[in-house]
């Protein structure tokens, strides 16, 4: 009788079909053509060789982008990170109607547009934007300070724009947190700090992983930020991308640029799971 | 062995094929015109697209602004069925669509105004309707005495606060080839320019992504000034913005910007009606009057309000005062030159 009914629990796979085709036809079929593109030698596209890749790996300027352009992400990331933690956890912390009002404040940068959220730090950043002026008056500096169009800027503009995706997969591990557990730490001697860094971090590492994964993803490939706050003269990979690609039409390097920063990108995204198997494990243990 | 083509032709099919079955009935549309985006699409809309409907009987026409890059890109992927009949181009974007085959001749022998146009706009590949000129922009609350060279803004007085774009732009090469030429370099060598560049950094307040960002950079007080294109500039003036443009005694410099008819396009007539339109003198008046100060190329045209103040009389101090480039000679070397740019520009 057994084999007459098949079981609930499984689903037939071709309900997936029309998604499945849907990926086959506009994501896979294109990635394999940018992949194609890649492999051709010149600019015409009349042979195919391994050129533009070994333009891109033996070239200590090109590398020193893609470099730059993880090491944004990292600080972006560091920075959600040490910002983000301590509002997802009064969050948690806070009384019904003050949750209402925190989601909405988090929320809200998601419901504007990007271009309009990085145009705002173009005026607190600027040489007459808020936070020179209240320098000036405050008499801390003479002249303004370059804030726009350097490094730093970009980093604070982004941890901004990205701050979302770092707290909300936080606001979901830390409100899992069985609060008893906390209890239980007190009861057994642990002060406040012993308990949040032998209970509370280490259960929300799912979250913590999650969240710096999103956040680097976003800040790595965010070009309308990194273009209008990092100026003209700061190249990261979106930029170096779209220069050969658009400015030279030369589709063969800037679909080897893409294709690299791909794998570097997966390669980042690999080790935070490799880790967040690690934390599990730790977890469980 | 596959190409370019085909596999951008099977990819594209096999999309379209899937996702709008009637696509595949070649079907009759109005024409579109990929203008430029911001004040260019307001002017066109104003002036060329009523004119344009006046000699057409009331022809449909749509408007698509978009960058010149992006007008290549799009008819590139679809050569046998472009998605757009007219293509405007700088100099620089106009040479590579000329190049891949993307544009058709323009019927000069039935053009009622080539003729009329100034040398310089009489090409057959696409006529120039209208001229974008490069001079120094400048914040006259900042600067009280107006720059008359392009070397003043070299001056140790302006540290900090001159604003230039990257190469990215055509606006940030000519000014290089332009920096070179001065300083005794040609469209084939700008060492001298990116010398000259070098030289300009304890003054270089910021290197903007493109012209647009420059702009909002004298809203935002960022930088004072900067070469600028003399349209953009009385868009800021316009909204209030205190900045002015003058011409460099060594000339400012002019972009051709051309029209094309975009090859294999199935509204050719429509295409040809639209140029016209754009070349003659009646439309090219009032684009030179305010608030779009377009400058003219048919020579019928008589230069009037502040283009004849600021940039030229008539078309003969033009020629004396206009510096134009070689951009075939430009488009030769520029990758290497962003190349160069992206290296050792860096503030």
């Amino acid at each position: 009788m057994a084999g007459a009914f098949p079981a609930v629990t499984r689903y037939d796979m071709r309900l997936a079909a029309p998604l499945a085709g849907f990926y086959l036809l506009f994501f896979i079929a294109p990635l394999v053509l940018l992949a194609i593109v890649s492999l051709y030698a010149d600019v015409e596209m009349k042979s195919f060789s391994l050129a533009q890749y070994v333009r891109f790996l033996f070239d200590p300027f090109s590398l020193s982008v893609l470099a730059s352009t993880l090491w944004l992400g990292l600080k972006v990331t560091a920075l959600c990170l040490v910002l983000g933690y301590p509002l997802a956890w009064v969050f948690t912390r806070s009384p019904k109607w003050a949750q209402g009002v925190l989601i909405i404040v988090i929320i809200l940068p998601l419901l504007t547009s990007v271009v309009v959220r990085t145009f705002a730090w173009i005026v607190i950043l600027g040489r007459q934007g808020i936070v020179n002026n209240l320098l000036l008056s405050l008499g801390v500096a003479d002249t303004p300070l370059r804030l726009l169009y350097t490094d730093g800027g970009v980093v604070v503009a982004l941890a901004q724009v990205q701050m979302p995706l770092m707290v909300l997969p936080l606001i979901t591990a830390i409100s899992r947190i069985d609060p008893n557990m906390l209890d239980a730490s007190s009861a057994l001697g642990a002060g406040a700090w012993r308990s949040f860094f032998k209970v509370t971090l280490p259960l929300s590492l799912p979250g913590i992983l999650a969240g710096c994964l999103l956040t680097f993803a976003a800040a790595i490939t965010a070009f309308i930020t990194q273009s209008l706050v990092g100026g003209g003269q700061m190249l990261f990979m979106p930029m170096y991308l779209y220069q050969q690609a658009s400015t030279l039409s030369n589709w063969p390097f800037a679909a080897a640029i893409s294709i690299i920063f791909l794998v570097a990108v997966l390669a980042c995204v690999t080790l935070f799971n490799v880790l967040g198997r690690l934390a599990r494990g730790h977890v469980q243990a | 062995m596959l190409d370019r083509r085909q596999i951008m032709t099977a990819a594209l099919t096999l999309g379209a094929m899937h996702a709008f079955p009637g696509l595949s009935k070649a079907q009759a549309r109005r024409l579109v015109f990929a203008t430029f985006t911001g004040s260019w699409e307001e002017a066109h809309r104003d002036v060329l697209v009523p004119a344009y409907r006046k000699a057409t009987n009331n022809a449909e026409i749509a408007l698509d602004p978009m960058l010149s890059v992006d007008q290549i890109a799009k008819v590139t992927a679809a050569r046998a069925n472009p998605p757009i009949d007219v293509m405007l181009h700088d100099p620089g974007p106009a040479l590579v669509a000329i190049a891949q085959d993307l544009v058709e001749a323009y019927p000069v022998a039935q053009s009622a105004y080539y003729k009329d146009l100034i040398s310089d706009a009489q090409v057959d590949t696409g006529p120039a309707p209208f001229f974008q000129v490069v001079g120094i922009t400048y914040n006259p609350e900042k600067i009280k005495t107006p720059p008359t060279s392009w070397k003043d803004i070299w001056d140790p007085k302006y540290k900090g606060r001159v604003g230039i774009t990257n190469l990215n732009s055509t606006l940030g090469t000519g000014w290089l080839v332009e920096i070179a030429r001065m300083n005794g370099g040609s469209e084939k060598d700008v060492s001298a320019g990116f010398k000259a560049l070098e030289d300009l950094k304890p003054n270089l307040g910021a290197v903007a992504a493109n012209p647009g960002q420059l702009a909002t950079l004298y809203q935002q007080g960022q930088v004072d000034i900067g070469p600028g294109n003399f349209n953009a500039i009385q868009i800021l003036k316009a909204r209030g913005v205190p900045v002015e443009f003058v011409a460099p005694k060594e000339g400012a410099i002019a972009f051709k910007t051309t029209i094309h008819i975009v090859k294999n396009t199935p509204n050719k007539e429509l295409a040809f009606k639209l140029i016209e339109a754009s070349l003659s003198p009646e439309v090219q008046g009032k684009l030179m009057d305010s608030p779009y100060l377009i400058f003219p190329t048919n020579t019928k045209v008589k230069m009037g309000g502040e283009v004849a103040k600021v940039l030229a009389a008539d078309h003969a101090e033009m020629k004396k005062k206009f510096v134009f480039q070689d951009w075939a000679e430009i488009n030769k070397q520029r990758s290497a030159w962003i190349e160069k740019f992206n290296r050792d520009i860096k503030i």
